[in-house]
């Protein structure tokens, strides 16, 4: 407490040197369990004005993880809520300050040629990836030794609740959401949040048929040999100086999730949506694919056993923003060939410089007041809702192993069961 | 010995090869402000296990993307002492001649790993591979994919195409009799919605044979020739065996002549008794002490006009095919052919996606006949 007292003394002096009317943002990037510690704290300590005042104002940014299921989570809005007001509040999700996820936007609604066909119609299906080549810990490239590890915070929360739970659907947001009527904050958010609404609540054997978790085990990355997650969480917390907790030695911590769920609206009724992510992939990227659907098997697309490539829209988040387009060509020459060729836009080779970084971009949006690119409390509420029987089922099913992937592959191989058994297949990205 | 590196390349670790294309990439382009355009079709993976072929197959890279611009990334697996570094990468980007005011580059991987890191390549490979566009997979070892074990289905992996080369398979025969299965397996055993297909250069290499066999067995150019057949026997140079093979099986597919019994004299000639419409045919294909390695010679000994005599086809040094009917008198007729370097066959051979049932049913042929000899 006397640390935030000395705080509250330092930026008021602050405020006097500069002449400025003490307009503060305080950033939470702290663990869910103390959020109201340090809200209480700033309160206590006097540095918390009213969302009315109109001379300075005070906000809250507010990390990720918004709790560690929905109860929790709720517990986290609430006591923010007790000090600040929703107007005040931003809870961050960095991907959403992404130049290419906000280009979702544009793209659907500034160009003529998407939205007519951004239906069930003619979308085939929706492939979200988002590959990690790290691991839980970093290692030196040079000597080997382990430089900095995510063990304390990751372990016993996985990759569904990193990962999915609020970037992969946030993005799914983006790239469902009916279009709304202004690009005022609470508008966009309305629509996004129509999206989770929607999403198809899966029950206990829905998750076992369309969820697969993961763990990675021993493999290549770059060429180099590195640990699997078990060894890494001892390691790491044997450089930590910590006992292993029980729980860990065999550790269950999911660091693959793939699944296939719909977003049970008219736009997208049996259009399914397939997201994956996990650390130790073989590369990094994130993206977002549209499929559309196949053209009919006469004239080019008339031999089953090799079919045309599918159109594809694919959305490049990171790690170089762009988009791309998967289309079927005529190869020169006198027969006709056809072969997939891609047009890419690229944000670095179109526009030269460098995009801002996504914390630049909502920092920035924090100090403006808007709250467009930032998660209502019914968003974050509406995410767990979905991922809650997952985890439930989770629980409840205390496998000893999950199922192991080499680092450097694409997932274990039940995750492809999950897309093959509709005839599709994870892209090659 | 140091990793592999074609000339021009920088070395670099794995994880640095796409930052470093990109810093060549962006020297290349320096101060020029016309277009610069990264040309790429597909990932070309190529795997080779010997140095000397690495070597070979670096000097074909150019010409090959010169026709089929593509990502490639050559990887060298060289049997031998590990390397400690484990798989050593370097990396170049090379301007192609296009039309004026753009400037194209095509990109060249290579990774290379010895003995026991052999197995790690597959892993550098698939971080290396540009997303959405097709993969092809050349094994240009001479190892015959039937018989390469699981470096290949890791090499393959989302490949919509390996390319391989029967042109001086090890064990040919042994080859031959799994290479039908292998093919079905390969190319059907996908679930979801990949789909594969295989090719042989060798058999591309055919081609004109193919041709020109069926313009000189027609009725119209060989009256009753097929139908009076007492023997066919082809002529192959050193290496070749299995594009005769190939040659015979696809031939005695097309006439319906069903094969009997087969016999081998090692290193000499492979002859077989064939069922054909007519009685009894027997086929031979014999190796040729020297020459180039390919089909030389090719005679189906016939009754021709009522008089016994053969159609003989020859493939003459001046990549003059010439088509003679022996005992009648006529002229000779000659076809020329180019033969494609083995760059231009591979180039092709990459845009061509299509499965060949006609190489497939051939190949099921050439089964049966390599059975017919290991029984």
């Amino acid at each position: 407490m006397r640390a935030y007292a000395q705080l509250k003394v330092k930026l008021d002096a602050l405020d006097q040197q500069f002449g400025i009317p003490g307009s503060r943002v305080f950033y939470l990037a702290v663990p869910p369990q103390v959020v109201h510690l340090c809200v209480q704290h700033l309160k206590e300590a006097g540095m918390v004005r009213d969302a009315a005042e109109q001379a300075a104002f005070t906000r809250v940014i507010v990390e990720k993880p918004i709790g560690r299921d929905l109860n929790s989570a709720r517990e986290v809005i609430r006591v923010v809520g007790a000090t600040f007001a929703e107007s005040q509040t931003y809870r961050i999700d960095h991907y959403l300050g992404k130049e290419t996820v906000q280009n979702l936007l544009v793209l659907r609604f500034a160009n003529s040629i998407f939205e007519p066909l951004w239906n069930e119609k003619h979308i085939d299906h929706v492939q979200i990836t988002v590959a990690e080549e790290e691991g839980l810990a970093q290692y030196d490239a040079d000597t080997g030794q382990m430089t900095s590890t995510r063990a304390g915070y990751y372990e016993g929360v996985g990759c569904l609740r990193d990962m999915l739970q609020n970037h992969m659907l946030q993005v799914l947001c983006m790239v469902a959401m009916e279009p709304p009527w202004s690009l005022a904050p609470e508008v966009v958010r309305d629509a996004k949040v129509g999206v989770l609404n929607c999403l198809r609540q899966l029950n206990a054997n829905d998750v076992d048929k369309v969820v697969v978790r993961g763990q990675y085990i021993e493999g290549e990355v770059h060429g180099q040999r590195v640990p699997g997650y078990r060894k890494e969480v001892r390691t790491s917390f044997e450089s930590m100086n910590k006992e292993l907790p029980p729980g860990s030695v065999n550790s269950t911590t999911d660091t693959f999730v793939a699944l296939k769920l719909f977003v049970d609206n008219w736009r997208w009724a049996g259009v399914p949506f397939y997201l994956r992510t996990g650390k130790r992939l073989p590369k990094r990227i994130s993206e977002v694919a549209i499929q559309f659907k196949d053209v009919p098997q006469v004239l080019f697309n008339s031999h089953p056993a090799t079919p045309l490539e599918p159109t594809v829209l694919s959305v490049r988040v990171q790690p170089e923003e762009g988009l791309s387009m998967r289309i079927a060509s005529k190869l020169p020459g006198p027969k006709i060939r056809i072969y997939p060729v891609k047009m890419e836009f690229n944000y670095s080779s179109s526009f030269g410089n460098k995009s801002p970084e996504a914390y630049e971009r909502l920092l920035l949006d924090v100090m403006a007041g808007d709250a467009t690119l930032f998660m209502r409390r019914d968003q974050v509420e509406a995410a767990w809702k979905f991922v809650m029987p997952i985890l439930d089922r989770w629980e409840q099913t205390h496998v000893r192993d999950l199922p192991e992937y080499q680092c450097g592959t694409w997932g274990p191989v039940e995750a492809d069961r999950i897309i093959e058994a509709d005839g599709r297949a994870w892209r090659n990205v | 010995m140091g990793p592999f590196m074609p000339a021009g390349s920088t070395a670099v670790p794995v994880r640095l090869v796409e930052d470093e294309l990109g810093r060549q990439m962006q020297a290349l382009q320096g101060g020029d402000e016309s277009p610069v355009h990264r040309a790429c079709m597909s990932n070309l993976v190529i795997f080779c296990d010997q140095r000397s072929q690495a070597e070979e197959i670096a000097g074909l890279v150019p010409q090959i993307v010169a026709a089929h611009p593509a990502r490639v990334l050559l990887v060298v697996g060289e049997s031998g002492e590990p390397d400690a570094a484990g798989v050593s990468a370097s990396a170049v980007v090379r301007e192609m001649e296009t039309g004026r005011n753009q400037r194209s580059f095509s990109e060249q991987i290579t990774l290379h790993a010895s003995a026991g890191g052999i197995g790690r390549l597959p892993f550098a490979v698939r971080a290396l591979l540009i997303g959405d566009l097709p993969i092809n997979l050349w094994w240009a070892t001479h190892q015959p994919p039937p018989l390469a074990g699981p470096l290949l289905y890791d090499l393959a992996e989302n490949a919509q195409q390996i390319i391989y080369d029967s042109l001086g398979w090890v064990d040919p025969t042994r080859a031959v009799a799994a290479t039908y299965s292998w093919l079905h397996e390969f190319e059907l055993g996908l679930r979801g919605g990949h789909w594969r297909v295989a090719s042989d250069l060798n058999w591309r290499r055919l081609k004109f044979w193919r041709r020109i066999t069926k313009q000189a067995f027609e009725d119209a150019a060989a009256p009753g020739a097929v139908a009076s057949a007492t023997e066919l026997v082809v002529d192959h140079g050193p290496h070749a065996v299995v594009q005769a093979w190939e040659l015979v099986s696809w031939l005695t597919s097309q006439l319906g002549w069903t094969v009997q019994t087969g016999n081998v004299q090692q290193g000499l000639e492979i002859g077989w008794q064939f069922h054909a419409p007519h009685g009894v045919v027997p086929v031979r294909i014999r190796r040729l002490p020297e020459g180039p390695p390919e089909v030389l010679t090719l005679r189906l000994q016939c009754m021709l006009g009522g008089t016994p005599g053969a159609v003989v086809i020859r493939a003459e040094e001046s990549r003059r095919h010439v088509v003679v009917l022996e005992n009648v008198v006529s002229a000779p007729r000659t076809a020329n052919f180019q033969a494609p370097s083995l760059a231009e066959l591979l180039s092709k051979q990459l845009s061509d996606r299509e499965r060949d049932s006609v190489f497939t049913e051939s190949m099921a042929v050439a089964q049966l006949l390599a059975r017919s000899v290991l029984d």
